[in-house]
């Protein structure tokens, strides 16, 4: 296990990006579940929603957990992400020793390269922390979709001291070695590793690599929509996301939500048409939420078809 | 998700996440299979449950009918009745 702890210097910190979807929290809770961090990780979960869903699968008294909702951490959140920092360092700095190490899982759209230069030109952070690697998940199901669509994935890809993809079991081998290829060319140093749900899984023997994707020249136009949802239960919900899914899940870059269900909170995940298995989780107050990124999104008008749902 | 770190799952497709056991999945497909013929009738649908079988039976005003098991072929089948997708959005 790599030693993270710099004792009576600097802080360590980790920066893990990916984009929309990329498994960052599995990665995360499967690796902290591990103590591969050392022991006193804190976790910063950054999220572009207002209402947090990933800080909720990191529960557990090994680390704790601080959620900075509402902007990514690289533009609008940057602020609050060092407010947060300073905090962290100066509760070390007035003595207490148990927290060893700063995990900062950032948003899907947010760049790990930007956070570490705001935080290199902090005249106080660079002081008490040092990073230790920015390690970027990625998608190889859609990455290579994503390196053409998106510049944002691009330069989560060139800032990483790390690259590890996942979801690779089911990505095709010839898609894999063209991604692989692609990553290659994006940053030539970092050899792509892969991950199975947070655990290290050898890349299979890849074919010849297919032709090279066109890279987006800029930023995908996303839309991010919150819904606090209407009365409804599970079972009318999934069928509306399921027809939203069948006829837009091309535009739909990511779901994710809790809602409430009969025997607790339906945890739900989604990429594009492919739904993650709900998790379970205890039973939540307050009516459920979820959060899409897509394309030509608007509120009012999901809203009313999933009352049209709810209602029928 | 792995068993060590993450929440239990719900078994089986995952529009069935809101019903654990055999009885809760028999009225989950009974009330979806309602509601599916209700927002489809206006179309020329009908939607039946397929009970005891499990699945949707989907039938058009041309007679041309279909059986699908989940929502996702659901929406497929529905799409080819028809001749072109339904919008949840917009219908």
């Amino acid at each position: 296990m790599t030693d993270h702890t710099d004792p009576g210097t600097r802080l360590g910190l980790t920066i893990l990006g990916g984009y929309l979807g990329a498994g960052k929290t599995t990665w995360a809770r499967h690796q902290l579940h591990l103590g591969a961090f050392g022991p006193g990780v804190h976790v910063l979960v950054n999220e572009a929603a207002h209402a947090g869903v990933d800080d909720q699968l990191l529960p557990g008294p090994a680390q704790d957990v601080t959620l900075l909702a509402g902007g990514c951490a690289c533009c609008i959140g940057l602020p609050r992400l060092i407010a947060s920092l300073r905090d962290l360092c100066d509760r070390r700095s007035a003595g207490r020793h148990d927290l060893g190490h700063i995990l900062l899982e950032t948003s899907g759209l947010a760049d790990p390269g930007a956070i570490a230069r705001a935080l290199a030109a902090d005249p106080v952070l660079t002081r008490h922390l040092r990073i230790t690697a920015i390690i970027t998940l990625v998608d190889a199901q859609n990455g290579l979709d994503q390196l053409a669509r998106d510049a944002r994935f691009q330069a989560q890809v060139a800032a990483a001291d790390r690259l590890i993809l996942t979801k690779t079991e089911t990505a095709p081998p010839r898609d894999l070695a063209t991604l692989c290829a692609a990553l290659s060319r994006l940053n030539p140093a970092v050899p792509p590793e892969a991950a199975h749900l947070g655990q290290p899984h050898p890349l299979p023997d890849l074919p010849p690599p297919g032709p090279l994707p066109l890279l987006a020249d800029g930023v995908l136009d996303l839309t991010l929509v919150e819904l606090d949802l209407p009365p409804v239960n599970w079972t009318r919900f999934a069928l509306w996301l399921s027809a939203l899914l069948h006829l837009r899940g091309e535009g739909l870059v990511r779901v994710k939500g809790l809602i409430p269900g009969p025997d607790g909170t339906i945890l739900l995940q989604a990429v594009h048409r492919h739904v993650q298995p709900p998790e379970i989780l205890p039973p939540q107050d307050g009516p459920g939420h979820i959060v899409l990124f897509g394309q030509g999104l608007d509120a009012a008008t999901l809203t009313r078809a999933l009352q049209r749902f709810a209602t029928a | 998700m792995c068993m060590a770190c993450g929440h239990p799952q719900a078994p089986g497709h995952w529009t069935e996440a809101g019903a654990q056991s055999p009885g809760a999945r028999l009225r989950a497909r009974a009330e979806a299979a309602g509601v599916l013929d209700r927002l489809l009738r206006p179309l020329g649908l009908r939607v039946d449950d397929c009970h005891p079988v499990p699945g949707y039976r989907l039938a058009h005003v041309t007679g041309a009918v279909l059986i699908v098991q989940t929502p996702e072929d659901l929406w497929q089948g529905v799409e080819s009745l028809l001749g072109r997708p339904y919008d949840p959005l917009h219908d």
